[in-house]
């Protein structure tokens, strides 16, 4: 067990080198353009905490981006680049939604776990298309999911339109869910959605599965050297597939409870492009899912201190854009350095 | 000009990465105009040494001398404008552009001074090719190319650049037996040109066939050099190893009894997609305690009836039995389940997953077996107690379970695939090229691990394309041309010459 912790340091030890050099580089950056720049970077870095609510506002923020992100990295070590997070999420979302407006008259306790079912497979289902497509036909994975998103966010618009508007709200929202199936928010935290205790437990659980179970080995296998893992008897497809339907699946559930939890109701602009940014964040964690639970919570927080930081001073939020451009540059360098020594972390 | 007849002195060079000592004190002479082989053990220093030569490392010590002068060789740049080219041991071309392009690469000839000029850069190279008699299309795409045909576009790409000391890097660990021949050729055509060539290998029979002169390291120092006719393969191998080494496997010892058939094979028939025959009805047995040599030169179809019994391939038609039960229609798994083991042509293509840690390559089949799995999880105490015990039994060098298995040497790698065939003891070995680019003192135990598997009782199938390893380690041999048995001959009524002709197709003379 020790030696598991000092894995774990080891894992972490080089993105948090990188975080802490970024943010210090942004700092300089900051005081050449503003004339409070202490201020400034205390919003960024600390208004999160400031009150109750905003930390309820920063865990809500978290959320989709911890789900999305572990969901990717089974993904990635099945060897499946995936960038469909977007559509998959959208795809939860509305499924979510249109099953709980559709079935409002279930029992809570019949519709609550169905709903979530629906979200969950909604996403699984967007993400086993491009699994299939690859495995049996050999499609590139990067232009399915890519162009799965296009479609994805073009059907949800139709249907929030179209189908399921709120006549009575303002901008493109579907009518609400049922509250009886409204997620709890986490006791003492008024406001912050008790989804993100699911997020941060199964971000857990998948770094358990994925590096200590066989399956999990099984998965990596596939996705380092396919003709290897049929070689020692894995039906190798059968995994990439199955590593896909999770990464749907993961960003379904994200959708679901983003719907039952934060918005109650699919909001066509609910995204602030959250697959996008969990690719990113399960980048920098370097496809470990534990790992893609503190990335995921760094950039929940940039990005919503990015507004507070706008707000009390004059710095525009889109410094956030050029740090996380600084922070992939340094990861990225960190990775040939390691490289070039001839050692790389296989294994952890 | 100098009339000297050193083109390259080395003097005591020394080298080392950190607390790593690669070179300790190596001497070198290297005539001008011969062939020089430098021979020695994996991590032995070659490729360290000829690195420093082309400006790729500098040496923490020493004296370089070319042409009687001494030189500082601080970059590769300096390197080529002094007339050393090299062939590095690991490919360097760019497999999506044509032979020209790659030969051009960062020299384009320019038409105008901007744009790249194609037909310009195409006739170059056609006349270098030409020049050099190299069978090679200059427009084609690398990427299209064997690796024989890749090699001859590095070398042409050292030469082009007027190298008048040309170093090959391992450059036959990759090559089938027919294009080592073809290299062989090419580099004494070299030697007829003028050129000098250092030439680093470590197979006896190729020292013996190509080369003027051999120096043999040994952990950073030069040990030896000799005038390669007066030197037998048994003292190079002796200099090279530190000790004596048997290559001889079972030659010229008593005949064995066996036991019943353990893998039999009746029929077995692959056509590929283009309805083309690659297995031509194949019928073999293997009995216990035997080992089977498949003779033959590569692309005969070896790779697909290694992969048909490994269940990797789908057959047409024919069958498969293992220990009595029909195994033609199992899955892979349910093959290693039913005692089958398979040590792959290729270690970095089917045999391991290099980016995995060795622990999870070597428990890949085994999970069960050794109850590493408890309750469903892996347990990694018994995880790493089981992979420091294969370490341990098969001596693999450098090796912890955590590191990436794609960390060690090919010869450390390839012990890591046996130590996980070889823990489920399997009633059937099939075990394809077992010692390619492996080293002496590995083949040697390569060896004794396939004939102690026999000695348990255990059939072994063993494909290769080294007839010095099939004659070592077969009971019998079977000869495999154009995807069919020509014939299967006893192990004393088989001599070289006879299996020769049947590889290359030819019916066997009856006296
Ligand atoms: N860049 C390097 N960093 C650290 N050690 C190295 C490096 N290159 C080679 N070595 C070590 O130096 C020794 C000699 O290696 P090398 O010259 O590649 O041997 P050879 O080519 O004879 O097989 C080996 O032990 C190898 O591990
Ligand atoms: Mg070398």
């Amino acid at each position: 067990m020790r030696s598991d912790f000092t894995d774990f340091l080891r894992a972490v030890r080089g993105p948090l080198g990188a975080i802490a050099l970024t943010m210090a580089l942004g700092f300089l950056l900051v005081a050449s353009i503003s004339d409070e720049p202490v201020l400034a970077y205390r919003e960024l870095l600390f208004a999160n905490f400031d009150s109750l609510s905003n930390f309820a506002l920063f865990l809500n923020r978290a959320t989709p981006l911890v789900l999305i992100a572990v969901g990717i990295t089974f993904a990635f070590r099945a060897g499946v680049f995936n960038v469909g997070g977007e559509g998959q999420l959208f795809a939860g979302a509305i499924a979510t939604t249109v099953f709980s407006i559709v079935f409002s008259g279930l029992p809570a306790i019949v519709l609550f776990p169905l709903a979530i079912a629906a979200g969950i497979l909604g996403g699984a289902l967007l993400g086993w298309i491009p699994g299939v497509l690859k495995v049996r036909l050999g499609v590139d994975e990067v232009v399915v999911t890519f162009m799965l998103n296009t479609i994805a966010l073009l059907f949800t618009s139709y249907l929030v339109n179209q189908v399921i508007r709120d006549t009575t709200a303002y901008g493109a929202v579907s009518w609400m869910v049922p509250e009886k199936i409204w997620l709890p928010t986490i006791p003492g935290i008024p406001g912050a959605t008790s989804g993100f205790i699911i997020a941060a437990v199964l971000s857990l659980a998948s770094w358990v599965v994925l590096f200590r179970t066989k399956w999990g080995a099984e998965v990596r296998a596939a996705g380092t050297n396919l003709r290897y893992a049929e070689a020692v008897g894995i039906a190798a497809g059968g995994r990439v597939i199955w590593a896909m339907l999770i990464a749907g699946g993961f960003a379904g559930l994200a959708g679901a409870l983003y719907v039952l939890g934060i918005g109650h109701r699919f909001e066509q602009n609910f995204s602030p492009e959250y697959g996008l940014v969990a690719l990113t964040c399960a980048l920098l964690a370097r496809i470990h899912p534990a790992a893609a639970l503190f990335t995921s919570l760094y950039y929940a927080m940039m990005l919503n201190g990015a507004a507070y930081m706008q707000i009390s001073t004059e710095v525009p939020r889109s410094l956030v854009d050029l740090l996380t451009g600084l922070l992939v540059l340094l990861m990225t360098a960190r990775f040939t350095l390691r490289r070039r020594s001839g050692q790389t972390s296989g294994a952890f | 000009m100098t009339t000297d007849e050193n083109i390259l002195v080395l003097k005591g060079i020394a080298k080392r990465f950190g607390d790593k000592v690669a070179l300790e004190h190596v001497d070198l002479q290297v005539r001008r105009g011969e062939v020089h082989v430098l021979c020695g053990e994996n991590g032995a220093g070659k490729s360290t040494l000829m690195n420093i030569l082309v400006g790729i490392h500098s040496p923490d010590g020493g004296q370089i001398i070319l042409d009687g002068k001494g030189v500082t060789i601080a970059d590769p740049l300096i390197a080529s404008a002094l007339g050393i080219g090299m062939v590095h041991q690991h490919f360097t071309l760019v497999p999506s552009m044509s032979v020209a392009e790659n030969l051009f690469l960062g020299r384009h000839i320019r038409r105008y001074g901007i744009f790249s000029d194609r037909r310009a850069m195409n006739e170059r190279a056609r006349e270098l090719i030409d020049n050099y008699k190299f069978a090679l299309d200059p427009e084609a795409r690398v990427s299209t190319l064997s690796v024989g045909q890749r090699q001859r576009v590095e070398i042409l790409k050292a030469l082009a650049f007027e190298a008048k000391l040309l170093i090959l890097d391992e450059p036959t660990a990759v090559l089938t037996p027919p294009e080592v021949d073809e290299l062989l050729k090419v580099i004494a055509s070299l030697r007829e040109r003028g050129r000098t060539v250092v030439f680093i290998t470590h197979k006896l029979r190729e020292v013996k066939a190509v080369s003027d002169r051999v120096t043999v390291l040994r952990q950073g120092r030069s040990i030896s050099t000799h005038i390669t006719t007066d030197v037998s393969e048994e003292d190079i191998a002796r200099d090279m190893v530190g000790r004596d080494v048997f290559l001889t496997g079972r030659e010229g010892q008593p005949e064995r009894s066996f036991g019943g058939a353990v893998l039999e094979l009746d029929n077995v028939t692959i056509t590929n997609s283009a309805g083309r025959l690659i297995l031509d009805s194949i019928d073999l047995e293997v009995r216990a305690g035997e080992v089977l040599g498949i003779a033959g030169v590569d692309g005969n179809g070896q790779t697909e009836l290694a992969e048909a019994i490994a269940g990797l391939m789908p057959i047409q038609a024919g069958s498969i039995r293992l220990a009595g039960d029909d195994i033609t229609a199992d899955t892979v798994a349910e093959r290693q389940a039913a005692g089958l083991g398979f040590v792959p042509e290729d270690r970095l293509d089917r045999g391991l997953s290099s980016d995995m840690s060795i622990a999870e390559n070597m428990a890949a089949t085994n999970y069960e077996r050794y109850g590493v799995l408890r309750k469903g999880y892996v347990d990694r105490g018994r995880l790493n107690a089981f992979t420091e015990d294969g370490i341990k039994r098969f001596d693999i060098r450098g090796a912890k379970p955590k590191i990436p298995v794609g960390t060690l040497s090919g010869g450390n790698m390839q012990k890591v695939v046996l130590a996980r065939e070889f823990a489920r003891d399997p009633k059937v070995l099939l075990i394809s090229q077992p010692t390619r680019g492996l080293d002496i003192g590995a083949s040697e135990f390569v060896y004794s691990q396939v004939l102690s598997a026999a000695d348990k009782g255990n059939g072994v199938l063993l494909i290769s394309s080294e007839l010095s390893e099939i004659f070592a380690l077969s009971d019998r041999i079977a000869v495999i041309y154009s995807g069919r048995i020509m014939q299967v001959l006893e192990r004393n009524e088989a001599d070289e010459e006879t299996v020769g002709i049947l590889m290359n197709g030819g019916k066997r003379q009856v006296a």
